[in-house]
């Protein structure tokens, strides 16, 4: 299979008030052309702001601070090679080293972003179609000139990701375009299209929003496409219907998708490949397989051991004892970031670890895929940061940069 | 078995829109919505009865309105044989402290100026239990029975991770010592890490302490995890309840079923499951469908008697319906769709909505029958159309509401055991419509 996108040594740091954040740390993968990347993790883990970073749209106080992200795409290289030689590998081009305005003509028509919350993607003020039709109409001009993209529904998320400028008029939208979001909404399993089209944001459910985001989301024909928790405020029977809806359209429009989670059934689901997040790393990745039958990690062991099954219940779960760490730069060990919580810690791990491959693309960022577990090396307590459960770490309290997006905080009902 | 600590009967609670002074003054009907619509369990002492359902089913009002933080519409509430609805002074007061409720975020509605040790003492406080050293000597028990430590009881609610929170809330509920703890939704704004903490901790405290509790989630592995018996809520209602390995392993009610095969399995073979989705939405709680609440989606809807169609025939001729029925399909914009504004050409209209809605072969004589309702569709005639189709293919769902039996694992659908009343009543529903002529219904 080829690659569409190598992300190598990404770092993503926010400069806070509170000091510098490590969201994303020196995180490499690899997206196959038209394949499933899930990337899980929980709160604070940096896997939302990985999405964002993929797509260059992290904002300040936010920043990519280093790192590469290739891209496949012979046309793009072709073009950009006279210039920038030194950006050019192939048929792959290192985003990072493009402009920005470059890189903004870029979405949209290669990578496109679907969220969590649909309401904000849209202007409750405009149609559903309009919106639609105006991401197909700056798709088909921006590819003629990148500079001429300009927009209503800027501001309102995937709009304003696609779009980013100001509309000089109503009479943006062709008949074309319009045509082509009808179309559209039809694809992601809108019945009576053209009827809905003409109805407002707010006249739609909660699924069917989130169906009309993916189809302007698609309006680009993108290559790639980031969902961040795409599921995660829908219902349960809902999800099912947007996980099947998703898994069709990567295979007929031959996309690739990150997808960005907390719910390893969602992984499971959808995904090819898988990459286990935790503290701003990867610190595993393989095939599905790999991963969840074959952890090495032992936080990839502790998530898959925390989740009641619902064919088998055990009787007792198995959590991983104590919280996340914090991202603070100033916080953060000198050692495994995972030493204080993980039932493993040896001697060993008092140093940082690198990424050790376990098998043929199955990596884990843990000593574990090199040697044995030997209770004669292990750490003792002490040398360890705060108590194990749950316990009082003195930033046990603070959050993460993407923490707002990553737990299911759907939930009341009524 | 177990007597019941908690009987619930026939508990309803409606809210109602458009009763302001000036609705009444425009004439504006108040409209019902049907939050908790008739619902009657048993909680029996020392279980764990888990309620489950999508958003809006109701299973959050019914947690309130049980512990008469609402005030029901209608039916009651017996706790260890008091009348709930009906206590006042210090009945009420004992009611207050044998039992609890933790929401999904106990801090949302506490002050944020309190500390961890004022937020679990309030309810002794407010009940006046003991001195204020008592108090705080309690908190540090507490604190450190659910896994804290007693020295983080001088700290603020935002100097503790989601986790610690929910944990202090617990600490909080379990202050008074009560027999029944409600708990809503207790740790699905948890990362799963953590939530697997919780709810062991639950499981310790209650196997402890003889606790009895009502668990209200919407993540049905972590209910079945949790729960000895389960009831299933769809739109205010309970549609199935019973043993949890019953309803797991044995599901009766096809929302039930549906639930269930929705959940995606944390497994590698989950790929290659099959999932029969169901289609559309949940229906408002303001027009719930009649009959049966689930009819507008369950994937086994009963034909008529006349009728034996292939159940995806019946299913695509019922979404159909829908669609007429709710004015879904713009004829004006359906006449342009075909390049004909001046009308002439019906049966070019007819063959495109007919093509684009149905995917099977259905029989000729049915066929027939929607192409004459989209004839009267072409003609502007939705009324006629929607006539026609319910005619031929109105369901005894539609009709008839089922109930919920009393017994061990009862389902309220008319395909599992129903009541005399139920049964008659789709009998004579049965006799008093006849099989009308297919294709014909406004010649
Ligand atoms: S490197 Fe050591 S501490 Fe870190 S996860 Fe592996 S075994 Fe545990
Ligand atoms: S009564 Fe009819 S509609 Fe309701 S669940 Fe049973 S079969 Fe389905």
């Amino acid at each position: 299979m080829t690659d569409l996108l190598r992300v190598r040594d990404l770092s993503t740091r926010f400069f806070t008030e509170e000091g510098q954040i490590n969201a994303v740390e020196n995180v490499s993968f690899t997206v196959e052309a038209g394949s499933v990347l899930g990337v899980v993790g929980e709160s604070g883990s940096g896997k939302s702001v990985t999405g964002l970073s993929l797509i260059d749209l992290v904002e300040s106080p936010g920043k990519i601070t280093s790192g590469e992200i290739w891209y496949n795409n012979a046309d793009l290289a072709e073009r950009v090679e006279g210039d920038q030689p030194e950006a050019v590998d192939g048929d792959f081009v290192d985003l990072r080293r493009l402009s920005a305005a470059e890189r903004r003509s870029l979405r949209g028509s290669a990578f496109s972003m679907i969220f969590q919350d649909p309401m904000s993607s849209f202007n409750p003020s405009i149609t559903v179609g309009e919106q639609i039709a105006e991401a197909a109409e700056v798709q088909r001009r921006a590819s003629a000139n990148p500079r001429s993209t300009r927009s209503r529904t800027q501001g309102y998320g995937l709009g304003k990701m696609l779009l980013d400028g100001v509309l000089p008029d109503r009479s943006y939208t062709s008949e074309e375009s319009w045509d082509r979001a009808v179309e559209l909404l039809e694809r992601v399993g809108i019945p009576d299209p053209a009827e809905r089209a003409e109805e407002y944001p707010h006249q739609f459910s909660g699924g069917m929003l989130q169906r009309a985001m993916i189809a302007q989301a698609l309006a680009g024909d993108p290559d790639l496409l980031v969902a961040d928790e795409p599921t995660t405020a829908l219902d349960v029977t809902i999800q099912a219907q947007i996980l099947d809806l998703l898994a069709d359209l990567q295979e007929t429009m031959e996309m690739s998708v990150v997808l960005i989670t907390h719910n390893l059934g969602v992984i499971a689901r959808v995904a090819d490949r898988v990459s286990v997040m935790y503290a701003g790393e990867v610190v595993e990745r393989g095939t599905l397989r790999d991963v969840f039958d074959d952890p090495v990690h032992p936080y990839t062991k502790g998530l898959l051991g925390s989740v009641p099954d619902i064919d088998q219940p055990g009787e007792r779960l198995e959590p991983i004892p104590g919280n996340v760490p914090d991202l603070v730069d100033a916080n953060m060990p000198d050692r495994c970031y995972f030493a204080d919580r993980c039932p493993k810690a040896m001697t060993d791990c008092l140093t940082r670890p690198p990424e050790y491959e376990v098998s043929d693309g199955h990596r884990a960022r843990c000593v574990l895929a090199e040697r044995e577990y030997s209770e004669a090396d292990a750490v003792p307590d002490e040398r360890l940061a705060g108590p194990t459960d749950d316990g009082a770490g003195p930033n046990d309290g603070s959050r993460a940069p993407d923490e707002s997006t990553a737990p299911d905080a759907e939930v009341s009902d009524d | 078995m177990t007597d019941p600590l908690v009987t619930v009967d026939g508990l309803e609670k409606y809210y109602y829109e458009n009763d302001t002074l000036l609705d009444r003054l425009t004439g504006a009907e108040p409209e019902a919505v049907r939050a908790v619509d008739g619902v009657s369990f048993d909680v029996r002492e020392g279980e764990t009865l888990g309620v489950v359902g999508e958003s809006g089913c109701g299973k959050s009002t019914l947690a309130e309105t049980l512990m008469r933080l609402r005030e029901p519409t209608g039916g009651s509430v017996t706790f260890d044989g008091d009348p709930v609805f009906e206590l006042a002074g210090d009945d009420m007061d004992a009611f207050r402290r044998r039992a609890q409720v933790m929401f999904q975020d106990p801090f949302s509605s506490l002050d944020p100026r309190m500390t961890a040790g004022e937020i679990i003492t309030e309810p002794l406080a407010i009940h006046g239990v003991g001195t204020g050293a008592e108090r705080r000597e309690r908190a540090e028990t507490l604190l450190e029975e659910v896994g804290l430590s007693a020295e983080q009881i001088d700290r603020y609610p935002h100097e503790f991770s989601g986790g610690q929170r929910q944990r202090i809330g617990f600490a909080r509920a379990l202050a008074i010592d009560p027999e029944f703890i409600v708990l809503d939704e207790p740790v699905s704004a948890l990362d799963v890490s953590v939530q697997a903490q919780v709810l062991n901790l639950l499981a310790d405290m209650q196997a402890e302490r003889d606790l009895t509790y009502l668990f209200i989630a919407h993540d049905l592995s972590v209910v079945r995890h949790i729960s000895d018996r389960v009831a299933v809520m769809y739109l205010g209602e309970i549609v199935e309840i019973g043993p949890t390995e019953e309803i797991f392993e044995n599901p009766q009610h096809p929302y039930t079923k549906a639930l269930l095969e929705s959940v995606p399995r944390a497994d590698t073979d989950e790929r290659d499951r099959t999932v029969e989705t169901i289609r559309g939405d949940v229906p408002s709680p303001r027009n719930p469908p009649s009959g049966c609440s689930f009819r507008t989606r369950c994937p086994e809807l009963i034909q008529p008697p006349w009728l034996d169609l292939p159940q995806a025939a019946f299913r695509e001729i019922g979404e159909f319906r829908t669609r007429i029925e709710n004015g879904d399909i713009d004829v004006d914009l359906r006449w342009e769709g075909v390049g004909d504004p001046d009308r002439e050409d019906r049966a070019a209209f007819v063959d495109s909505l007919y093509e684009e809605a149905f995917d099977t072969g259905l029989p000729a004589e049915e066929e027939e029958t929607v192409r004459e309702a989209i004839r009267a569709l072409a003609d502007g005639d939705r009324e006629t159309a929607a006539a026609t189709l319910r005619e031929r293919y109105r369901s005894p769902c539609e009709a008839i509401d089922p109930a919920l039996p009393a017994g061990d694992h009862p389902s309220a659908c008319l395909l599992n055991e129903q009541p005399e009343d139920v049964e008659t009543a789709r009998e004579e529903w049965e006799a008093d419509h006849d099989a009308p002529k297919a294709g014909a219904a406004s010649e």
